[in-house]
């Protein structure tokens, strides 16, 4: 509000949530973002989905399926949930994706905060 | 000798297996579960509620219950027996939430009339002599049915349409087996009574 | 419920009686007793009636649950167990990663099913880390210690000390492959057999 020049109020937590989203699955060995309570909800209707999510709420955080982000003074934490391939190695995988993000996040001109990682399933590529 | 499949499924012959399975949260199991039995649960639900969306209601609430409830359950070779109990008892409080409720007739004989829906049909292809008595003594047995206590009921069609123990029957309703046998003796005799006055 | 509730006939038998010899030729009280004969007729036209119902019922399309039950069970299922336990596995510069019991168990699951004569039952699975001191921050220091308990049936008649050996040896190279931490303890139990 006081400086539009700040990153923190260019980049907002929405962004975020999908620059960590995008990286994720171009990580190799991420077979998908798991879904959450709240992907179940969304197939209930737009009006479950709507009690739950709040893009830009006032805590300056956004939620989506498997991945949530919140902007904190100029520091920008990610909290994912994803599959892996049982080809690889989970926490290999879950290490690079952790690097990857940090790495997106530092070119938003925001800082990174800490990126925690679920393995929430480890299983075999679909044919 | 053993044809194991790519990926962990479930063995036909070891339901143990698959309750263990479906016990640490894996959902294959657990569908294979839901898949074997939810037919069963409807049709013993069916029979007791008279109700297609109670019956399905019911059927529901079991299995989401016993997900909730299975990392809790001892013996995974007794799965089959503690749904039976679940969906029983689940149907048995409705029946009480319904009699509180309603003004409901509880004379046999009024209630002999009344059971005109949700008789089975035929199956295809039967000779229609052969069908007018079949539907008859179908529909004098279901009719009946209905009339019966509902513990009475429920001991009836778990015995005599689902095969189940006495042992469990007993563990179900919370009655010895000496009663069941005894509960399952006058339900016979009541039907058969019954039947004979629909004729 | 005492037991001369139990219905009897005219003639003092009781209806349990009857219907034990059902399916046989009436005795010679049966043959000459009017109460028997009636109670015959009338549990004989039960039996049929009940043997039609149990398979009318059974094969009766419209006595089925509506077909989307199935899915909406597995929906309230699938949404309830993605809030099951999560496992520190490591802490690096970067953040936390976890890994749900769940992912865990399905390594091994699947790493049993590559040894015949083994089915999967339960699987605990604890994760022991050595208490760490303030200062450390990275994953070096603190490597999780996994102790594995999981419970199998085996075919009958295998050699089980043998497969057991071999299963333990499974898993120890799969949750490194899979996983990237060292498979910990493994204690495997055969609590049932079950027939080929």
């Amino acid at each position: 509000m006081s400086d539009p020049y700040l990153p923190g109020s260019l980049i907002n937590s929405q962004l975020i949530a999908s620059l960590a989203a995008r990286t994720a699955l171009e990580t190799p060995g991420v077979l998908r973002l798991e879904p959450t309570l709240e992907g179940f909800l969304a197939r209930l209707g737009p009006a479950a989905l709507r009690s739950l999510r709040h893009p830009g709420s006032q805590d300056g955080s956004y939620r989506h399926d498997g991945v949530t982000a919140t902007i904190n003074d100029g520091t920008a934490r990610v909290d994912l949930d994803i599959a892996t391939d049982i080809a690889y190695t989970a926490l290999t995988v879950a290490e690079a994706v952790q690097q990857r993000i940090h790495e997106n996040i530092s070119h938003t001109g925001l800082t990174p905060g800490r990126i925690h990682i679920h393995i929430l399933s480890i299983e075999p590529r679909p044919e | 000798m053993d044809d194991h499949g790519p990926g962990p499924e479930p063995d036909e012959g070891d339901e143990g297996s698959i309750v263990a399975r479906a016990q640490d949260g894996d959902l294959a199991a657990f569908e294979h579960l839901v898949i074997a039995y939810q037919d069963r649960i409807f049709r013993l639900a069916y029979r007791m509620l008279n109700d297609r969306l109670d019956a399905e209601d019911v059927v529901q609430e079991t299995l989401t219950s016993s997900w909730r409830s299975l990392p809790l359950l001892a013996d995974v070779n007794a799965f089959g027996a503690w749904l039976y109990r679940l969906a029983t008892n689940k149907c048995l409080d409705l029946l009480r939430r319904r009699s509180t409720h309603a003004e409901t007739s509880t004379d046999p004989d009024e209630l002999l009339g009344i059971g005109e829906h949700g008789f089975p049909q035929a199956p295809a292809g039967t000779d229609p002599a052969d069908q007018a008595q079949w539907s008859a003594q179908q529909e004098g047995l279901a009719a009946v049915l209905n009339t019966l206590p509902p513990a009475q009921r429920a001991c009836w069609l778990l015995r005599e349409i689902h095969g189940r123990s006495y042992t469990e029957i007993s563990d179900t309703l919370k009655i010895s087996p000496t009663t069941v046998r005894g509960m399952l003796a006058r339900a016979r005799h009541h039907i058969a009574e019954g039947m004979g006055q629909w004729r | 419920m005492a037991l001369e509730d139990v219905p009897r006939l005219g003639c003092g038998r009781s209806i349990d009686e009857v219907w034990a010899g059902i399916d046989q030729p009436p005795t010679g009280h049966e043959e000459h007793c009017q109460y028997c004969q009636t109670a015959r007729t009338r549990l004989q036209r039960l039996q049929e009636a009940t043997v039609a119902l149990r398979e009318s019922d059974l094969h009766d399309p419209e006595l089925k649950p509506r077909p989307g039950l199935t899915r909406a069970i597995m929906d309230v299922a699938r949404a309830e167990v993605r809030r099951g336990n999560r496992l520190l596995v490591r802490t690096t510069d970067h953040g936390t990663i976890e890994i749900s019991e769940q992912a865990l168990d399905s390594l091994i699951r699947i790493a049993a099913t590559a040894i015949p004569g083994i089915h999967s039952r339960r699987c605990r699975i604890d994760i022991r880390t050595l208490p760490n001191s303030p200062h450390e921050t990275t994953s070096t220091a603190r490597a999780p210690r996994l102790v594995i308990n999981f419970r199998v049936a085996a075919a009958a008649g295998i050699d089980i000390p043998k497969t057991v050996d071999a299963l333990r040896q499974k898993i120890r190279t799969a949750i490194p492959a899979g996983i990237g931490i060292d498979a910990g303890t493994i204690n495997i139990t055969v609590e049932d057999l079950y027939d080929v």
